[in-house]
């Protein structure tokens, strides 16, 4: 079995009649980055607290880590920091994490050292003796983090994990999924943070109206809209403009914008410029960004900007 | 480590964290200290460690009535106002939020993601809260523990008894603030539920009681209904068939008056009690007896830990049932 997820069908649908999740399918392989996106109220945090049993799904097929999901033994071998975690704060960091690694029933000793080894990974052994309430938000999440391993888990779930975070905080927490994949463990990351899941998710899924509208590998899907942008001394003639127009180049003033997957199609187009002396001033690539995909695909779903429901 | 340790551990810690923990404490301290400078001279009872002192030949050092007079005051007055009326009601303030912060979002999704069954969870949950009382009760029966060897010159750990019994009457209060606040997640609510609760026991339990009086032992102070009264009689059994529904928080304290050893027999009677200190004027003492034990320990702790079983069992369901 490669995938740590493996949903087959996840509906929850709120009292009241809020479909939160439409049936969504999901696979997500072991080992592996994966970056759940979408907006505020699409579903993700319903995701995420319907494989770990939090809420009940209205009907759920799948499995977590080769077991039906729900299986509670199994979430022993599963990492939470869930979005806004909020830790007592008469608890000091290493008891939040020694109290997260008892209700995993990590054996005591090793859940000393665990506490220990998790604190100092996450830049917080220093802080480890002082209460809660003295932290700020980024010591906080990461004291959320050293909690979500210190079972270590094959499969961490991370709710929105650089919330409130300072850059320096967001870049270490970034490192931190990097060392966890390099590891071998699974990392689910919720996020709306596109440009931070770029960077570290080896796949995504947009979410959107609780139903995933896009997925696949960052590299894959950002390939889609690949394309090359020659720039001309001048407007590009008006004779050129309806051939290149029939082609399904777009021409506007100095630039024409040819979409292909790599060099070799857009030679054509500076041929036919070439011919028609005009002078060409560059040809530069460019990626689509995960950015213009995620609004392309909520937009296209009419979700932008809109509340969609419970996260 | 298991799961109950982890959560006993985070409910002393809890405790330890509230101010109103601390707080009782030291207002039981003081009542035990006020308990223990209560002391007895050949010529009478002193007060204060000596600071004052009244004359009385019948409290004397030596004096057959002293271990009575001293085991009633702890069952009556420490037992019966502090423990069982102050102290859980500050116990009650102090524990309502247990389950609301529990439950608030950003904190209950660690517990609830672990490996866990979620009734267990509430459960333990549920008995760390305790925790408090057994604290609360358990420090002060350490000291009136102590103070009574010193002052009537005995051994007499049956004064523990009122550790489970303070418990007994906190924990089925606490079942009605727990099951508001897993309803409503409102600390407010959940104490206002559960002090509501509190009185109308109260007030059945003091309806009961005064039937029973007017039914089988006579009218006080002159009144004119008299024993054997068949309508009395039927009112009564009314009362008591209510009752069963309800906790019985003043009568299981009051079993602390049959689990008390006084004089090497289990038992304090609170006729003679009051007949050793107030002399003629405690008439009716076999009668006032008589009433205080009308019902067996099994009915009066059973029927209240099955009012505390229905309200848990709804608690618990609305916990494991719903989402968070």
């Amino acid at each position: 079995m490669n995938a740590a997820i493996s949903v087959e069908y996840l509906r929850k649908v709120y009292r009241g009649g809020f479909e939160a999740l439409a049936g969504i399918s999901l696979e997500v392989p072991r080992g592996s980055v994966f970056g759940l996106l979408g907006p505020n109220g699409a579903g993700k945090s319903t995701l995420v607290k319907s494989l770990l049993t939090i809420l009940r799904p209205t009907a759920c097929r799948g499995e977590l880590l080769g077991e039906p999901i729900g299986h509670r033994a199994t979430l022993g071998k599963v990492g939470y920091l869930p979005e806004h975690a909020a830790f007592p704060g008469y608890l000091t960091g290493a008891q939040v994490v020694e109290f997260s690694a008892g209700l995993a029933k990590v054996p005591r000793a090793a859940a000393k050292r665990r506490t220990a080894e998790c604190l100092e990974r996450v830049g917080m052994a220093a802080w480890a003796g002082k209460r809660v309430a003295t932290y700020s938000k980024g010591m906080k999440q990461r004291v959320g983090l050293a909690q979500a391993l210190v079972n270590d888990p094959e499969l961490v779930f991370l709710d929105e994990p650089t919330d409130g975070v300072d850059p320096e905080g967001r870049y270490a927490i970034r490192r931190l999924i990097e060392s966890m994949r390099a590891e071998g463990k699974t990392v689910f990351v919720n996020s709306h943070l596109l440009a931070e899941v770029e960077q570290m998710a080896d796949e995504v899924a947009i979410l959107a109206k609780g139903r995933i509208v896009a997925r696949g590998k960052v590299a894959e899907l950002t390939r889609q809209g690949h394309r090359y942008e020659i720039r001309t001394q001048g407007p590009v003639p008006l004779s050129l403009r309806e051939a290149f127009a029939a082609k399904g180049w777009e021409t506007a003033g100095d630039r024409v914008a040819v979409e292909a997957p790599n060099a070799a199609a857009v030679q054509p187009a500076i041929d036919a410029l070439r011919a028609a002396d005009v002078v060409i001033r560059g040809v530069t690539e460019s990626r689509r960004s995960l950015e213009e995909l995620f609004l392309d695909a909520v937009g296209a779903n009419g979700n932008l900007n809109g509340k969609g429901g419970a996260a | 480590m298991s799961v109950f340790w982890v959560l006993m551990v985070d409910s002393l810690r809890l405790l330890r964290a509230r101010a109103l923990f601390w707080i009782t404490l030291a207002i039981s301290g003081l009542a035990a200290l006020m308990y223990v400078s209560i002391g007895f001279t050949p010529t009478g009872m002193s007060l204060g460690f000596g600071a004052a002192e009244i004359k009385s030949e019948v409290l004397r050092a030596g004096a057959p009535a002293v271990e009575l007079f001293y085991l009633g005051m702890f069952n009556k007055l420490i037992v019966g106002i502090w423990l069982s009326w102050v102290a859980i009601g500050l116990a009650l303030i102090s524990c309502a939020p247990v389950f609301p912060d529990f439950m608030a979002e950003g904190s209950i999704g660690i517990p609830l993601s672990k490996p866990v069954p979620r009734l267990v969870l509430f459960l333990y949950k549920y008995l760390g809260a305790l925790l408090f009382v057994v604290a609360q009760v358990g420090l002060f029966c350490v000291l009136v523990f102590f103070a009574v060897r010193w002052r009537v010159g005995t051994w007499n750990p049956s004064v523990f008894w009122a550790v489970p019994l303070v418990t007994l009457v906190f924990s089925y209060l606490y079942s009605v603030v727990v099951l508001v606040a897993v309803r409503t997640r409102s600390v407010l609510a959940a104490i206002l539920a559960g002090v509501l609760v509190w009185f109308v026991s109260w007030v059945g339990q003091k309806g009961e009681e005064v039937l029973y009086q007017l039914a089988y032992v006579g009218a006080p102070h002159g009144m004119a209904a008299g024993a054997g009264d068949a309508d009395l009689q039927r009112w009564h059994r009314s009362s008591v068939a209510l009752m069963a529904f309800l906790p019985k928080t003043g009568e299981t304290v009051n079993l602390l008056d049959r689990c008390v050893v006084v004089g090497g027999k289990a038992g304090l009677s609170n006729g003679r009690l009051v007949a050793q200190v107030f002399g003629d004027r405690a008439n009716g003492g076999e009668e006032v007896d008589r009433a205080m034990s009308r019902h067996s320990p099994w009915y009066v702790i059973g029927t209240s830990l099955g009012f505390e079983a229905v309200m848990l069992g709804l608690a618990a369901w609305r916990f494991c049932r719903r989402d968070f």
